[in-house]
């Protein structure tokens, strides 16, 4: 178990190191000379200007002198300072950091309820009408983009019921974008569940279960909810990157105020260092959280090994 | 001596492999999804090649009609804030997503597949190197992956589907390199060394028409992820500009305009939720006629 938690937090340290030569590399991509672009949209700076700003982000210097700079700042808490208006680059995310895991896991919680009970019951009815019924809903919802099923939420929840409000940032507000992100995953949370709950119904011990004339909620409550949640568990870490991903385009939608709709402004701006900065936290939580999720899914079902 | 046999265990072999073509064949004409998804498809196909012939209207001429128009007999899905026809713009559309589509999984399918075959026949560093690179992009979600790129590119659409090609590679690479890994322990892959063929030969001669399968199955569902992630950068206004009828750009102008003609954001909308619909179908049901075991 020691190793096990070792190795893979070894693994998330390496891919967070990947990530800050990427983000270090990044502006190094961009077609065309990156602090121009930057500035393309203020007519006012002057050539002096600029060549301070590229004194300042270090461009001016050998590529590896670059990540060094980068990573002395970084690890000093120093993310730069955004293009337009000079705010710490660090503190704007760290400002909006909280909303978006906020929608990320109440959207987790929604997916995983929704998605289980739907994957259970299709499974433990199988092959009836309900299965069918259920199984075509979650290849359905599964198609939906996220976009348009918040949208279609908001015209009738918001707009037409006026049960809930359009935007904003407080409880009421995180319904919708919740739900919105909750039940995109949950069709295809719901289709993982069934195929691993068929597997756990078909198990000898099952039969064993029913054989020694236990009743029927028990044989399900205890012997195969119980088994199937662990595959379950297993899928957390999964779905909460996805959450994360679909958080980005979900927020955006619903003018909710986290990390991803700050992003989508900043490449609208060509803000290099929020960009970057993005980037690094956003795989930052996405490692940690895997981790913490991988490592309750090892406490949970002791027969994991790392391989 | 030795021709007649191989030309024997050719002409078997051939048979087989033309009455497993045929079995997996009957298999997929009796699912319900593959009907439906496969109709799907020829829909948007027929849809995107005769889309002068089916539009009534240029799908970017502006004033074809009164401006938001709910949809009537003159225009099926009605007008937008430029009285510009939806339906002529939708079925236009159609040509943008099929092309985003496919060059979308064009890239990462072929990308994903040389780096799979590489790291899983070559082995040792490189494998390790590799495939260390595909965890790491896989621990990203691929919507961070194309922002990236994005980010790098600057907003077109030609960009967006060069990001969303390249954040699905590693699909395709974990995919190929476990099959390549099976297949390298098989007897005619073994034997095909054991009489010397080049490593060129060996990879595609060889290998790779034995796993075009499961490539074929993460392909065809592929294409549905890029139309949905095409279209949500669209919608975010880092793919498709305006004017362009890519439909989550027209979404996204819809949003203006979303109590007066909620309209304009329903109907691109169910375009893309339809289409996505039927590559997963057709994805599904071919996962399951190539690998009836794995039916539930």
């Amino acid at each position: 178990m020691t190793r096990y938690i070792l190795k893979r937090i070894l693994s998330g340290i390496f891919t967070i190191w990947v990530t800050t030569v990427a983000v270090t590399l990044l502006i190094h991509l961009v077609p065309g000379d990156p602090v121009q672009i930057m500035f393309a949209q203020s007519q006012s700076t002057t050539p002096e200007q600029i060549e301070q700003i590229r004194s300042q982000l270090g461009l001016d210097r050998p590529i590896y002198e670059q990540y060094f700079m980068y990573m002395g700042r970084i690890l000093q808490g120093d993310f730069g300072t955004t293009i337009r208006g000079n705010q710490p680059v660090l503190e704007l995310l760290l400002v909006r950091l909280p909303n978006t895991l906020m929608l990320a896991l109440s959207a987790l919680a929604i997916t995983m309820v929704v998605g289980v009970t739907a994957g259970f019951f299709a499974a433990y009815k199988r092959g009836t009408w309900f299965d069918t019924a259920l199984m075509t809903g979650a290849i359905v919802g599964i198609s939906i983009p996220s976009f348009w099923l918040g949208l279609m939420l908001m015209y009738v929840f918001s707009i037409r019921l006026g049960w809930l409000p359009v935007a904003g940032t407080d409880f009421k507000n995180l319904i919708l974008p919740a739900v919105t992100l909750g039940l995109a995953n949950a069709a295809s949370v719901s289709r993982l569940t069934r195929s691993s709950m068929l597997d756990v119904l078909s198990q000898d011990y099952m039969r064993t279960a029913r054989a020694k004339g236990l009743a029927e909620t028990l044989v399900l409550s205890r012997h195969a909810l119980r088994n199937g949640l662990i595959n379950v568990v297993n899928m957390l870490g999964l779905q909460f990157t996805y959450m994360m991903g679909g958080a980005i385009v979900v927020e955006n939608v619903f003018a909710w105020n986290g990390i991803g709709r700050l992003a989508i402004q900043s490449i609208f701006q060509r803000d290099y260092p929020t960009i970057q900065g993005f980037i690094l936290i956003f795989a930052t939580v996405v490692v940690v959280v895997s981790i913490i999720l991988d490592l309750l899914y090892a406490w949970i079902d002791p027969r994991i090994t790392y391989s | 001596m030795t021709q007649p046999v191989t030309a024997v265990s050719e002409s078997s072999l051939l048979a087989a492999k033309v009455k497993d073509f045929g079995q997996f064949l009957q298999r997929l004409l009796r699912s319900p999804s593959a009907k439906i998804g496969a109709s799907i498809c020829l829909v948007l196909v027929v849809t995107a090649i005769f889309a002068p012939v089916i539009a009534p209207h240029d799908p970017t001429e502006l004033g074809v009609g009164p401006i938001l128009q709910p949809p009537n007999w003159d225009y099926w899905f009605g007008t937008d804030e430029f009285g510009r026809d939806l339906f002529s713009r939708i079925v236009y559309g159609s040509r943008l997503t099929l092309y985003v589509g496919l060059i979308a999984v064009g890239i990462s399918m072929t990308v994903g597949v040389l780096v799979g075959l590489v790291a899983g026949y070559i082995g040792g560093w490189v494998e390790t190197a590799l495939m260390r690179a595909v965890d790491v992009l896989f621990s990203f979600t691929e919507t961070l992956i194309a922002l990236a790129a994005v980010a790098v590119l600057g907003p077109s659409l030609t960009n967006a589907m060069i990001a969303v090609g390249i954040s699905s590679i590693p699909f395709y690479a974990r995919i190929t390199y476990g099959a390549v890994l099976v297949e390298k322990n098989k007897e005619y892959f073994k034997a095909a060394q054991a009489v010397g063929a080049q490593h060129v030969r060996l990879l595609f001669r060889h290998i790779l028409p034995n796993i075009l399968s499961p490539i074929i199955v993460v392909a065809t569902v592929g294409v549905s992820v890029a139309v949905l992630s095409a279209s949500a950068l669209s919608f975010l206004g880092l793919g498709a500009q305006p004017p362009s009828p890519e439909w989550g750009a027209m979404l996204a102008a819809g949003r203006d305009y979303f109590k007066r003609a909620p309209w304009i954001t329903t109907f691109p909308g169910l375009a893309i939720a339809i289409t996505v619909l039927g590559f997963n179908l057709l994805g599904d049901a071919l996962r399951e006629a190539l690998d009836p075991q794995q039916r539930t």
